[in-house]
């Protein structure tokens, strides 16, 4: 080691690089002392961060051994032996729970997968945009203005997902997202899923997104358009069918991907199982007393709608998707649902109060496929989607008037009263197509038809002295176009232009533009 | 019904008669090791194609289909796979192979990673502050995993336990040979552009200095700045530009034709189904393109 220190100091004085006057060789002695102390400092200090760290994997062997003696633990790291470890190197993955200190500890890694998800637009409407025939708000067939993800014209922050995920124990996952809007906060999923069943069987219990049809349990981040299809925000409701309940799927072990569900479901989602209950109707106004002073009146009646705990709402779905190599994807499905209940109310400032009480059932298919060569951040891509629902709403229909203050009585006349059995019939579909025409680039048009079964049969007779089928109403039509430009696989801006045609309304052009953000732990998505 | 249910009963049955592991690996490249140190006692299905990025797969059902019949995945680990395979795991309905547990094969947990540590910052890019990923262009490093992955089979098939363990030496040794005569070819090679950071442990395996990366940052695609900065940086020194298969030619080609140095584009995974062999040709041809 000397040999060597002296070969140095001379290399370096010989090429002057050290400015100094001619050293006697008693200061280049002391010199040499010196950097052979500290060397020898520096020796120890390796070998005692290896003795510590030989300690340390000892104490995480055992560990490892009692935490699972199936499980061989991981290949001793570097302390002598294999590649030489530096203490200043960066601390192996294997090694980093363990602290600066030396204490065995997993610290917060505990915590959950945490992600948040930004989403906001700009929309500018050449109209009011009308709810579709046979679909108003007025009949409670999802609507609009209910805070969802319903975009209103000028900027709007729809909202900030926040998403917590992680595994339980060994036997559950679980995931809670959380949806903070600037008013309010709402539970948009929030579930639990087994990770240990066998048999190729797995239960989710919460609330959560039902798995039938393809987009219904996708989250504004993965749609591919500013807003959803028609099809999931008219015929479920603006939060799709998110429901609280449970839900029982098998894989089957086939070569291909064969999956089938139950869900049993509270029961509450506007479009196919909304629920009203029993409950007074209450009506009050101001009128005039004796000498013109005002006096508060009021009116209270049982509504008589059934009451009924849940669950209400009965799911079924089957996916099926051949193994059609590396280049394509296909998912083919098939759902439908029974809800024991469909309830709608609307009370007039007349005293007039409609109740819809009834069931409904629902039926659908969905397709998706997916093309992709592996371009560059998606070029080439392509994206083809479809989906189909159909619904019946069978339901009682009454009109009622406030005869006194305590007593809703039907209005009509005494041999044909307003209380009649309705059938809905109703469907939608949607049809999108999304291609990457350049990396990070991808377009995309989409039908929307709403209502091409749209048909209401009412047994009572109408003001024509007709009976029987009441309404045929039109289908309503939308076509949108969109551009997404995405940096990353974390960022997305899109643009989008809706033109909308719809029965009994206007025709409306949106234009929309937005920007949706992820920020925390890498996503999966599932297909 | 009865078709349905006699088509179970058979596929049940099927899965009972044979004996041999069923290993589902993520890339090519693993899948060949599990064919070494395997052999005939191993099925091994890969989910993804040797021509593609696996940072950007998505979760397929053919992936989960194939996860759900799976006795053991072998992954590449440290979030290479992060996109996908959690999800596919997900939707795979087999408690066997979930992380954790003894049918869940993460290569990275094996051998000790380079760059591990620095900020968890997307600003950066797409960083894996858990250690570079792509450990497989270093032969020593896949020895290692092969070794632990030995082990595993043979848990999971004992009866073959010894024969996992000889096949995992046999790579062992044939990759020390291999690693010395690449050291030895590619002494005083000029130094390399890779367009992204994956041939890393490559380049220090055999003390090949990285002169820069056609990526201005990881996962950002070549800019015209980063790429006029990077040929301005370089201009008069020697070296040569490796890129892969899936990697686009456009950026590398204009350094190549700015500075005159010589561009390779070379597969960064096996064949589907390749053998050892194939493994050390293909790190053998960036050897030989990194040591003009």
């Amino acid at each position: 080691m000397r040999s060597v220190w002296i070969l140095a100091l001379t290399v370096a004085f010989a090429s002057g690089s050290v400015v100094a006057e001619e050293p006697t060789l008693e200061e280049l002695m002391r010199k040499i002392e010196a950097l052979e102390e500290r060397d020898r400092e520096r020796q120890e200090r390796i070998e005692r961060l290896e003795t510590e760290l030989r300690a340390a994997d000892a104490v995480e062997r055992q560990t490892a051994e009692e935490r699972r003696d199936t499980d061989r633990p991981a290949r001793p790291a570097a302390a002598g032996t294999g590649p030489q470890a530096d203490p200043l190197d960066p601390v192996p993955a294997r090694m980093r729970a363990r602290s600066v200190t030396g204490e065995v500890t997993s610290g917060t890694a505990f915590n959950p997968a945490i992600s948040v998800i930004l989403d906001g637009t700009y929309a500018h409407f050449s109209d009011h945009i009308d709810d579709p025939a046979g679909f108003e708000s007025g009949h409670g067939h999802g609507g609009h203005g209910h805070g969802g993800h319903g975009i209103s014209e000028g900027f709007n922050l729809r909202e900030a997902e926040i998403t917590f995920t992680g595994s339980v124990d060994p036997y559950f996952d679980m995931m809670v997202m959380a949806s903070v809007s600037e008013s309010d906060i709402e539970l948009e999923e929030a579930f639990i899923t087994t990770r240990s069943l066998p048999a190729g069987l797995q239960v989710k219990a919460g609330k959560f997104l039902s798995d039938v049809g393809y987009i219904n349990k996708h989250h504004i981040h993965d749609w591919y358009f500013v807003d959803q299809p028609w099809m999931r925000e008219l015929m479920f409701g603006d939060e799709g069918l998110n429901e609280v309940g449970a839900q029982l799927s098998w894989l089957a072990p086939f070569d291909t991907y064969t999956r089938f569900g139950l869900e049993v479901l509270e029961g509450t989602s506007p479009g196919v199982a909304s629920y009203i209950g029993d409950g007074r109707h209450e009506m009050v106004t101001v009128l005039p007393g004796d000498s013109n002073q005002p006096v508060r009146n009021r009116w209270r009646a049982d509504k008589n709608l059934r009451d009924r705990d849940g669950p209400r709402l009965f799911t079924g779905f089957v996916k099926w998707a051949p193994d059609l190599g590396f280049d394509h994807a296909m998912q083919l499905g098939a759902f439908g649902g029974i809800s024991q209940v469909w309830q709608n109310e609307e009370g007039h400032s007349s005293g007039r109060l409609e109740t819809w009480d009834g069931d409904s059932q629902f039926i659908g298919a969905d397709l998706v496929y997916k093309f992709g060569r592996g371009g560059l951040l998606g070029d080439g891509n392509f994206v083809l989607q479809a989906e189909y629902v159909y619904r019946e709403l069978d339901v009682e229909y009454q009109s009622r008037q406030f005869t006194d203050f305590s007593n809703l009585a039907l209005t009509g006349p005494s041999d044909d009263p307003d209380r009649r059995d309705q059938l809905w019939k109703q469907d939608a579909f949607y049809l999108q197509g999304v291609y990457g025409f350049a990396p990070r680039w991808n377009a995309g048009l989409r039908v929307d038809g709403v209502g091409l079964t749209n048909r209401a049969f009412d047994d009572g007779t109408d003001a024509l002295g007709r009976r029987g089928m009441r309404d045929d109403l039109d289908a309503s039509w939308r076509y949108s176009g969109q551009v997404t430009f995405a940096p990353t696989e974390f960022s997305r801006l899109r643009g989008q232009i809706s033109y909308n045609d719809i029965a009994g309304g206007h025709e409306a052009w949106q234009f929309m533009l937005q920007y949706n953000m992820s920020l925390g732990v890498h996503g999966a998505h599932a297909f | 019904m009865k078709r349905l249910f006699l088509t179970l009963m058979l596929s049940l049955a099927a899965m009972a008669a044979h004996a041999e592991v069923r290993v589902v690996a993520t890339v090519p490249n693993m899948g060949m090791l599990v064919e070494t140190v395997g052999g005939d006692a191993v099925r091994v299905t890969v989910l993804a194609p040797p021509d593609r990025d696996a940072h950007y797969l998505e979760a397929r059902p053919s992936m989960m289909a194939a996860l759900r019949r799976a006795d053991l995945v072998v992954a590449v680990g440290a979030e290479l796979e992060v996109g996908w395979l959690s999800a596919a795991l997900q939707g795979a309905h087999n408690p066997s192979v979930q992380p954790g547990r003894q049918g869940y094969f993460e290569g990275a947990a094996h051998t000790d990673l380079i760059q591990v540590g620095g900020a968890a910052d997307r600003a950066m890019g797409d960083v894996h502050p858990a250690g570079n990923p792509h450990y497989y262009f270093d032969a020593l490093k896949m020895a290692e995993v092969a070794e632990a992955l030995a082990v595993r089979l043979g848990e999971l098939a004992p009866e073959h336990a010894e024969r996992f363990e000889a096949n995992a030496a046999e790579f062992a040794e044939q990759a020390r040979e291999h690693v010395e005569r690449w050291q030895a070819r590619a002494e005083g090679a000029p130094g390399a552009v890779f367009y992204h950071k994956d041939a890393d442990y490559l380049a220090a395996l055999l003390s090949v200095e990285i002169l820069g990366y056609i990526e201005p940052l990881p996962g950002i695609p070549p800019t015209a700045r980063h790429l006029s900065e990077l040929v301005g940086s370089l201009r008069g020194k020697e070296g040569v530009i490796l890129y892969a298969d899936f990697q686009p030619s456009r950026g590398p080609e204009f350094v190549s034709r700015e500075l005159g140095w010589q561009q390779h584009q070379l597969p960064n995974q096996v064949d589907i189904g390749a053998d050892s062999q194939a493994y050390f040709e293909l790190i053998n041809r960036w050897v030989e393109a990194l040591s003009p």
